[in-house]
């Protein structure tokens, strides 16, 4: 257990059974990006404040960049790139985004995304304050958030359409 | 960054091995603040011992009292229907939390024992006479939540000591209790915060609990306010007099978020303001 300072894990990510060697002092957001290579997942402030890191862990929305990539240990991780549909295309959700004007530089969208699906997993038909306090930890510093929370009622349509 | 070791032991047993053959360890549940200074070089920890699957710290139960352990997690407390109905001052604090990202991880138990003023959670634990229960390998004591804390950023906790849950007593349903809280966004840390819990009949206060965060070096009880108007009927001039003892019993200070001065005076307004509400019959939240 000492000296090496690696241990190996397995956790599910986007639908896929994972075995990997991990360093205890590695948090989830390096794991994402620099072990996994799925750079969706986007690191902005690192202290949990601008929420761009937000991926999702047993069905709930967290900052990758506070969380210690060993705590994946067993469970099942959905970043922005487990969203893509069957051929490859944007999510509804990603899709209600742009043809909302929500995006503009699109660094904060992979985080808003993923507190945006975490939300409709459990609720699909939010109130405008349901949505707010769901995205109270994603900061967007371009579009303002009237966007993005129209765009978040169009997904949830969809989502309410397809069920 | 410097290199460390991670362990995450599945006992308080192995819990305090581990502490003992590493003693320069540290203790981490949900991070949220543990791993804030890391990054910003505050903490450069030997190993980090994890509290998340511990399992004596996760039980929530609503019994005779109600026991919350301490690694229950934010969201949990918020989502427990049982704390709702017996303790909704709490639930109402905790909702006020970071954001939903940080309240999926960040524990109660994290949340008071990291010692800041502004803890979310401790002035309606206070109010409502939380005791903690504290356990080394050695042995076990309760002690009421104020005397906890004894500084910024310090506890009474000895080094393998562990906040493992809180105990509280169901309030009678008379009571009623109300917190409020002062950020400059949503989900900000509090600039001021007060919670306060009342029983009473009519305009008489049979029983009063006031405490306030973000105004002291530890969160705290304005014992002073509580004794002014415990067992005494309740007036315009009476709520007036105690918002000013409430301002006078604080000793806040000056930072990068706000003044002393203007945490002295929201101190005042929200025992002026809850103490109203809740002579009003109300159980308002107040937002921001």
């Amino acid at each position: 257990m000492e000296g090496d300072m690696k241990r190996e894990i397995s956790f599910i990510v986007n639908s896929q059974q994972m075995k990997l060697e991990v360093e205890g002092h590695l948090r989830l957001i390096d794991l994402i990006r620099d072990q996994l290579g799925l750079t969706g997942t986007k690191e902005g402030c690192g202290e949990g404040e601008c929420g761009a890191c937000t991926v999702i862990v047993d069905g709930k929305s967290v900052n990758a960049c506070l969380y210690p990539a060993l705590e994946i240990e067993g469970k099942t991780l959905i970043t922005i790139e487990g969203l893509l549909e069957e051929d490859n295309k944007p999510s509804f959700i990603q899709k209600a985004f742009i043809d909302n004007g929500a995006v503009q530089c699109g660094f904060c969208s992979p985080g808003m995304i993923m507190s945006t699906k975490a939300l409709l997993d459990k609720n699909n038909d939010p109130s405008d304050e349901d949505i707010r306090t769901a995205l109270l930890g994603n900061l967007c510093r371009c579009t303002g958030y009237v966007q993005i929370v129209d765009s978040v009622k169009a997904a949830a349509k969809e989502v309410r359409r397809k069920s | 960054m410097k290199k460390f070791e991670y362990y995450k032991p599945k006992s308080l047993t192995e819990v305090w091995e581990l502490k003992e053959k590493i003693p320069n360890s540290r203790f981490i549940a949900g991070g949220t603040d543990v791993m804030v200074k890391i990054k910003s070089g505050l903490l450069i920890p030997e190993a980090l011992i994890s509290l998340r699957e511990v399992p004596e710290l996760k039980n929530i139960s609503v019994g005779k009292n109600i026991r919350i352990g301490a690694g229950s997690t934010i969201t949990e407390l918020i989502e427990n229907a049982e704390l709702q109905t017996a303790i909704p001052v709490l639930v109402q604090a905790a909702r006020r939390i970071g954001s939903l990202q940080i309240r999926n991880v960040a524990t109660v138990g994290g949340n008071l024992g990291n010692c800041s003023p502004c803890a979310d959670t401790a002035p309606a634990l206070l109010v409502l006479e939380a005791r903690a229960v504290v356990r080394s390998d050695k042995n076990t004591r309760e002690m009421p939540l104020q005397d906890f804390f004894t500084g910024p950023g310090t506890s009474c906790l000895s080094a393998k000591e562990i906040l493992v849950e809180l105990i509280i007593d169901i309030p009678s349903p008379q009571t009623k209790a109300i917190s409020m809280k002062k950020g400059r966004v949503q989900m900000d840390l509090a600039l001021a915060s007060v919670a306060v819990l009342m029983e009473t009949d009519g305009n008489f206060c049979k029983k009063i609990r006031v405490a306030a965060g973000s105004v002291a070096p530890v969160p705290l009880r304005l014992i002073e306010v509580e004794k002014f108007l415990e067992n005494t009927e309740i007036t315009e001039e009476k709520i007036k007099e105690a918002q000013r003892i409430a301002m006078e019993s604080v000793s806040p200070i000056s930072d990068v978020r706000t003044t002393a001065d203007y945490r002295r005076h929201l101190v005042g307004v929200y025992v002026k303001n809850s103490i109203q509400s809740l002579m009003n019959g109300g159980r308002h939240e107040k937002r921001n």
